[in-house]
């Protein structure tokens, strides 16, 4: 009965928008901060009637409800947004939730969390289809690859001329201990992707000692979860941790201050932008290159 | 300790209590039904032929949704709040929790064995993948416990005393392992153990209820049986051995009836503190020290209570919800200072 009368809403809506003849998801909820920033790309930001607790960009989806974490999901709080459609990776939970919200006729679609080119291609490819903007999710994507290819080829030139420098990634939240980056992280695939050596040995995100960190003796270091921006959070980084001014990216001054968002949920639309700024202050010396990264 | 008011009418008020919150349970969510659709889809549900407007989405939401949850509810509150009071009979102390036995702590490490243990492995079998974590936490709970028990035991008796050392030492070396599990963690997983420490009603579904309902049936018919032999054992073991009691026996069942319980209901829901705690204490201030009346009032009473937090778990921040121990430790905690004060003055 419900079924009915949603069809036949989405019917009169299409007809009226003469749009594709399926009738597409009309009210979109999703669980991923890089898929929610794909929709907004595609479009679909008026779509979106809830996000989960990791799509913090752009800044408007936070008025939108929040559905909590991908994965602690409540079935009725979903259910009540009254969504077509929920989009999230495979993370997403607890099962018998998902079964609960598939069986009220909410279509669970699961994209791939994965940071690679492929699985961004599945991903944009279905939420073309899926908000009825197939040519415009293609043309983002030839884009992206386009600008991969660009900041590869401007890595691999700045790579002739400078050794790669050793970068260390680390987490802070509100003064706590500071995590870092190992391996399988999206945080180490941008800094090999932007020309940096990543120097976490460990996978994922794990305390590293002081001691360790300054036998690393990185020669920049990002920093993730910092309130502070620019040059107050690397003072305030080097002021709480002094071992770090030891380190060269301390004595150099090369502590810069990433967004963490970034850091999970797959590729999202910001990633070329960012690499292209890693790059630039990765290789501060082949400004010309960086530059036309930048465009 | 007497009892402030008499328990006929006591029992009475808590069971209204109890039948009100139900139907709280039932008829609020985040999903806004009209009361009447409620109604009629709980008339479905038992079997009456009604038409109504909503009925496919009403029907799903008080059956698939509202009713698990509502039954999972009464049954991890009324297992937690028996087990407390047998706790507190067992050791003759009113600030016993069921966990003194060491059975959160084992669950909490065998879940953290199935969580992080289950990625570090690369996943599961897609069978058996559902049901790891509770059997993992249930089993967690009965062998540290088992452990915790057999160490109190030497000739033939139990001393209460060393299990309950035994109790701490044993949680503490749980929380260790849960410690390194935490360590090994991946980000994804540490967020899964994190909420499970909070515990949840959420995503309750029958397949995984009735073993925690045949569990909680159980302990709530098999405790107040032992009413008696609790009331002896206040007096102290000996007396109640003189009274003739089989005191190692009513341990053993003690202790059974907790690891059972607790390991069932935090299978089902995760680790939900206070509840095992507050109510007994809460409702031997009530009425009264005797455990014939004290049983089914703590029953009556956790199962009123933990619906009633997760209430407000799912709809304070809805559509996303709050993990219920937060609740009932924010609901417990200052009520029970409150008591304390009360009582001194």
């Amino acid at each position: 009965m419900r079924k009915k009368i949603l069809l036949a809403c989405a019917g009169l809506l299409f007809s009226q928008l003469a749009s594709a003849s399926d009738a597409l998801p009309q009210r979109w909820v999703s669980a991923g901060g890089a898929f929610s920033e794909w929709v907004v790309a595609l479009g679909g930001e008026s779509k979106l009637v809830g996000v989960d607790s990791t799509s913090q960009y752009p800044r408007s989806l936070h008025s939108l409800p929040g559905i909590g974490y991908q994965r602690a999901l409540a079935a009725e709080g979903i259910l009540a947004l009254r969504p077509d459609i929920l989009v999230g990776s495979s993370e997403m939970g607890p099962p018998p939730v998902l079964e609960q919200l598939k069986a009220s006729g909410v279509r669970i679609e699961l994209l791939s969390a994965k940071a690679d080119v492929p699985a961004l291609q599945q991903n944009l490819t279905t939420l073309g289809q899926l908000l009825g903007q197939q040519n415009q999710a293609q043309a983002l994507l030839s884009n992206y690859q386009q600008r991969l290819q660009q900041q590869a080829a401007v890595v691999k030139q700045a790579r002739q001329q400078h050794p790669a420098p050793r970068v260390l990634l680390l987490l802070s939240h509100s003064g706590g201990n500071l995590q870092v980056a190992g391996k399988d992280t999206l945080a180490a695939w941008m800094i090999e992707q932007a020309g940096g050596q990543s120097l976490g040995e460990h996978t994922g995100y794990k305390p590293v000692s002081s001691e360790a960190m300054l036998a690393l003796d990185p020669q920049v270091i990002l920093l993730a979860g910092s309130r502070l921006q620019g040059d107050a959070a690397r003072n305030a980084l080097l002021e709480q941790n002094p071992v770090l001014a030891q380190t060269q990216a301390g004595r150099d001054g090369r502590v810069l201050v990433i967004d963490p968002t970034l850091l999970v949920g797959g590729l999202g639309p910001r990633v070329p932008d960012t690499l292209a700024t890693l790059t630039a202050a990765f290789y501060p010396h082949a400004k010309t290159l960086s530059a036309e990264a930048g465009q | 300790m007497t009892a402030i008011v008499r328990p006929r009418p006591m029992l009475l008020a808590l069971g209204l209590v109890l039948v009100l919150v139900v139907w709280l349970s039932l008829a609020l969510g985040p999903v806004s039904l009209p009361l009447g659709e409620t109604l009629k889809a709980g008339l479905r549900l038992i079997g009456l032929p009604l038409e109504g407007d909503a009925t496919q989405q009403a029907d799903l939401i008080l059956g698939q949704i509202r009713m698990p949850r509502t039954l999972l509810g009464i049954a991890v509150g009324a297992v937690l709040a028996l087990s407390g009071v047998a706790m507190q009979g067992l050791f003759r102390n009113p600030l016993a929790d069921p966990g003194l036995v060491g059975v959160s702590g084992g669950a909490a490490l065998g879940a953290a064995i199935a969580i992080v243990g289950g990625s570090l492995v690369g996943g599961l079998p897609a069978a058996i993948e559902p049901y790891v974590l509770s059997v993992c936490a249930f089993a967690g709970g009965l062998i540290v416990t088992a452990i915790v028990y057999r160490f109190g035991r030497s000739n033939g008796q139990t001393n209460v005393a060393t299990m309950l050392l035994a109790g701490v030492a044993m949680t503490a070396m749980a929380g260790a392992g849960v410690g390194l599990f935490t360590y090994l963690a991946d980000d994804a997983t540490l967020r899964t153990l994190t909420f499970w420490n909070l515990g949840s009603l959420n995503g309750a579904s029958y397949q995984r209820l009735w073993p925690l309902l045949i569990v909680a049936v159980a302990v709530a018919l098999w405790l107040p049986r032992r009413a008696a032999a609790l009331n002896a054992l206040l007096l102290g073991e000996s007396e109640a051995r003189h009274l003739g009691f089989d005191v190692e026996r009513i341990k053993l069942e003690l202790v059974l009836c907790t690891a059972l319980g607790v390991g069932a209901a935090v299978a089902a829901a995760g680790l939900i503190g206070f509840i095992g705690l507050v109510v007994p204490h809460l409702m031997r201030l009530l009425v009264g020290p005797d455990h014939r009346v004290l049983l089914p009032a703590s029953l009556l009473a956790g199962a009123g209570l933990l619906l009633l937090a997760d209430l407000i778990a799912r709809l304070l921040l809805a559509p996303a919800e709050l993990p219920i121990g937060i609740v009932t430790a924010l609901i417990g905690a200052p009520f029970f200072l409150f008591l304390l004060v009360r009582g001194r003055t």
